[in-house]
């Protein structure tokens, strides 16, 4: 009886791992990417920097309705994670950074496929409460300010941000900036958190809509974020990767992204 | 300086209805089967149990009135030995001595040198930094009592201060017991279950059984009219109920005593076991009782022996080893017991 | 190997070392990769001496008041009978099965500037919790205190009480028993709750972060730092991480024979 037990025991063990192991979903699916008719199948998983989670999950939705029998799952997070996870072999179909520097590290890894496409560009801001109840008014007036938000200092928008400061002059002290790990969560402390302000794209702020309050950096003191995307070499479903990069590139994407306050790539 | 107490009060199934009262350099015992509610009693003399109704009055003093006014242990002026002692195990004797006095306000170098001085007048000087596993029952049993005695209460509580001490412990610290007992001029009370401390130790004895006074007067008074089986069996006599038919009694058990003089009425008759006679077969002489029955313990006390006999009505008997070398007498085996009828002391129930 | 007599099962053993190859692989790896030659540099620092100093600083100060709020309300617990005990003593612990980070989102809509406790504390005191030291002690606290709870209840409700009616008859105060009698006694669950939520607190990430945020040198504790620092200077993450591993493998060696069972 208890030989009995034991076995069974096993059993329900080796069953288990079996059933998680498959049906699950991701690249592991197969997919002909047939050379003519090249009807889209399967499914993909697209690894993009956080300030792309609105449009990216709009223009994810239509192009699944545009090709039916195709899936896109995102993956968002700061550029850098992201990076090094790909590098460390997360299973990706495609990635899209929030800066040059992490898709080039790819490249010299070489794990990307042809080259990257730059899909669209972004503009910093300053956010602040709703109704900006310590009137900030510019950069100058960070100082001033109890705490502000910063994404990680290694985190595109983080650097963004301290390239700002630089060229304007402004130094906050360490013990004000409180850090995000990526763009949203940098942007929650202001609209969930006690911070004063918070510099992140315009892109976010747009999103946030009656959340925030926006500063605009004059174009002068303001950086220019460049994101690429790109399929990657792991990849098993190239075609799809592809045919979603082209869509995001093409003018329905693009109406999307510039919809959520991205500029145009050039 | 006088304890006077009605006490009623609940916990759980025990209901405790009690009238008790004790003058200072007075022993009480409290004796009774387990359960009947001696430690209860204490608890609520002590102010660890609130009484339903009732008062509990010391010195003039209402400790307790059954509603509003409830003075709790820490303020009342007692002193209690617990059953296991319960000495603080993580102090030394002589600290455990001094807690009281401490509790009390009393300097700390002060009450460990009065604490030492208690220590050494019940032979312990060599043991003040012993903690209480390293102390002998006996030496744990001292230090609990004169723990209790530093705080110089007006009424001292003992919960079977012996219990825990083996037989040969136990004689040596009835007698010391007696002696510090003595030397103290308050109340005190004491509950055991063994009726040889309530015949050292106390002046008078009370007898609970289920919450309430069965019986109470000194011990011999107890000894001569038991009152109930448990306190017959305290004082090591045979006690029958029955009914009084004149010249006899119906017994509760079903059979028949002969007992002149049973009046009418429910009697209690006592019969000293010196007076249960034991024979193999059916006697012959002038008894007038006697019943057969099987032989259920026998017990060498000194040069008596005490047989109990179990039947029909069941029988302590007291015979020489000689006649019970003679009766061939075991454990199991059939005997007769018979008791002249003139050897019975009858009261009304 | 022996089972007092019987041959040893084989499945019972086989499980056994798989489970404990899944804790202790992850440590094992964790271990391997610390760059021994750069440790003592990377520790050195300032992200990762300001994020040591805060961890001992705030975890001590939320251990302390742990047990200020704890013992009381265990001592309640334990020893006061009142309707909707079970209930309270839940909620009690449920920052135990809550997600840290909900804890935090919930501290931030009490405490924050604009919360339901904390618009007061701002307007009345000036007192601001969030982004400051302040606000990690009180995440760390929030985490740690069910820890202590749980074993000073238990304690409370193992010991003989019988003590305390006697320290009672001999004339002590409700506070002097407390002081002289029942905390000796519970002093082993005291001891070994303090020492959980010690390192509860130590490595508390999700509400602090949440509630108190992520300022180098004045919220930026170890846990936050590895996080941040994961990505840029592995190194120095990794350092700091071995240091949390070392405090826990200490704090659990010196509780194993009290709270663990026997060595």
């Amino acid at each position: 009886m208890r030989r009995l037990g034991s076995i069974w025991a096993v059993a329900v063990v080796a069953i288990g791992l079996v059933a998680t192991g498959c049906g699950s979903s991701g690249s592991g699916s197969k997919v002909k990417a047939t050379t003519t008719t090249a009807k889209l199948t399967g499914s993909i998983t697209v690894s993009a920097a956080a300030s792309l989670t609105e449009a990216f999950k709009t223009i994810g939705d239509s192009f699944k309705a545009a090709n039916p029998g195709t899936n896109v799952t995102f993956n968002f997070g700061s550029s850098g994670t992201l990076a090094t996870q790909i590098q460390q072999g997360a299973p990706a179909d495609s990635f899209a950074s929030a800066d040059q520097d992490n898709m080039n590290k790819l490249v010299a890894a070489n794990l990307v496929d042809g080259t990257p496409t730059v899909f669209a560009k972004n503009k910093l801001v300053i956010v602040t409460k709703p109704g900006n109840p310590k009137n900030v008014t510019g950069l100058a007036d960070l100082p001033k300010l109890g705490v502000v938000s910063l994404c990680g200092a290694t985190v595109p928008c983080g650097k963004y941000a301290a390239q700002i400061l630089q060229m304007a002059g402004v130094t906050l002290p360490a013990s004000k900036i409180t850090r995000g790990q990526d763009v949203k969560a940098t942007l929650a402390a202001v609209t969930n958190g006690d911070a004063d302000a918070a510099i992140v794209y315009v892109s976010d702020a747009k999103t946030a809509g009656s959340a925030v309050a926006t500063v605009t950096i004059p174009d002068a003191q303001n950086a220019i974020a460049t994101y690429p995307i790109a399929t990657l070499k792991a990849s098993s479903n190239k075609a799809a990767s592809r045919a979603f990069i082209a869509y995001v590139a093409s003018p329905r994407g693009e109406g999307v992204l510039q919809g959520d306050g991205f500029l145009p790539p050039s | 300086m006088k304890l006077d107490a009605q006490i009623r009060a609940t916990l759980g199934s025990l209901d405790l209805d009690v009238e008790l009262a004790a003058d200072a350099g007075e022993t009480v015992a409290i004796l009774g089967p387990n359960g009947a509610g001696k430690t209860t009693l204490l608890r609520t003399l002590a102010g660890l149990l609130p009484l339903d109704h009732g008062h509990i009055e010391l010195d003039g003093t209402t400790l307790d009135d059954g509603a509003g006014t409830f003075v709790p242990p820490e303020r009342r002026p007692i002193g209690v030995v617990f059953q296991d002692y319960l000495l603080f195990p993580n102090l030394s004797a002589l600290e455990n001595v001094a807690f009281g006095l401490r509790a009390r306000g009393m300097p700390r170098t002060e009450a460990r040198a009065v604490a030492a001085r208690w220590l050494d007048t019940v032979g312990l000087a060599d043991r003040h930094e012993a903690k209480p596993r390293e102390l002998s029952g006996g030496q744990a049993q001292r230090v609990a009592l004169v723990r209790a005695l530093a705080t110089r209460p007006r009424l001292l509580l003992l919960d079977e201060p012996l219990a825990a001490l083996d037989q040969s412990a136990r004689v040596e610290l009835r007698h010391e017991l007696r002696k510090n007992l003595a030397s103290f001029d308050g109340i005190r009370l004491l509950v055991s279950h063994d009726p040889l401390d309530a015949a050292t130790l106390a002046e008078r004895v009370v007898v609970l059984e289920h919450g309430r006074v069965i019986q109470a007067g000194t011990f011999p008074d107890l000894a001569a009219n038991p009152r109930s089986r448990y306190v017959a069996e305290l004082a090591g006599v045979n006690l029958l109920t029955g009914a009084g038919r004149g010249d006899h009694l119906d017994l509760d058990s079903g059979d028949q005593l002969v007992a002149p003089g049973a009046g009418s009425g429910p009697v209690l008759a006592v019969v000293h076991p010196h007076s249960v006679s034991l024979s193999r077969d059916r006697p012959t002489g002038s008894a007038r009782n006697a019943w057969p029955g099987t032989v259920d313990s026998i017990q060498l006390l000194g040069e008596r022996v005490r047989v109990r006999v179990a039947g029909v009505v069941p029988l302590i008997a007291e015979i020489t080893p000689a006649a019970l070398h003679d009766l061939e007498l075991h454990e199991g085996g059939t005997v007769w017991a018979s008791v002249k009828a003139t050897d019975i002391t009858l009261s009304p129930a | 190997m022996s089972t007092r007599g019987r041959r040893v099962p084989w499945f019972p053993v086989l499980a056994a070392l798989v489970a404990f190859a899944f804790i202790a692989i992850p440590l094992i790896g964790l271990v391997q990769s610390v760059p021994w030659t750069s440790l003592w540099g990377d520790l050195r620092e300032p992200q990762a001496t300001a994020a040591l100093r805060l961890s001992i600083v705030c975890s001590l100060w939320a251990t302390l008041l742990a047990i200020a709020l704890g013992v009381p309300l265990a001592w309640v617990l334990a020893r006061v009978s009142f309707p909707g005990r079970s209930i309270v003593r839940a909620v009690t612990l449920l920052p135990l099965v809550v997600p840290p980070v909900v804890g935090g989102v919930g501290l931030f809509y009490a405490f924050g500037r604009d919360g339901l406790i904390g618009r007061y504390l701002y307007s009345w005191f000036s007192l601001q919790l969030t982004f400051r030291t302040a606000g990690a002690v009180v995440a760390e606290t929030f985490v740690a205190m069910p820890f202590l709870v749980i074993t000073v209840e238990s304690a409370l409700r193992s010991m003989d009480r019988r003590y305390e009616d006697a320290a009672a008859t001999l004339g002590a105060s409700r506070m002097t028993v407390f002081r002289r009698v029942t905390v000796p006694a519970i002093a082993p669950g005291l001891i070994a709750g303090a020492a959980l939520a010690w390192a509860r607190a130590l490595g508390e990430f999700g509400a602090t972060i949440t509630f108190a945020g992520n300022i180098q040198g004045r919220t930026q504790t170890m846990p936050l730092a590895v996080y941040l620092l994961l990505e840029s200077r592995p190194d120095v993450a990794i350092g700091l991480s071995l240091v949390l591993l070392a405090v826990c493998i200490a704090v659990l060696a010196l509780l194993r024979d009290r709270w663990l069972g026997a060595g």
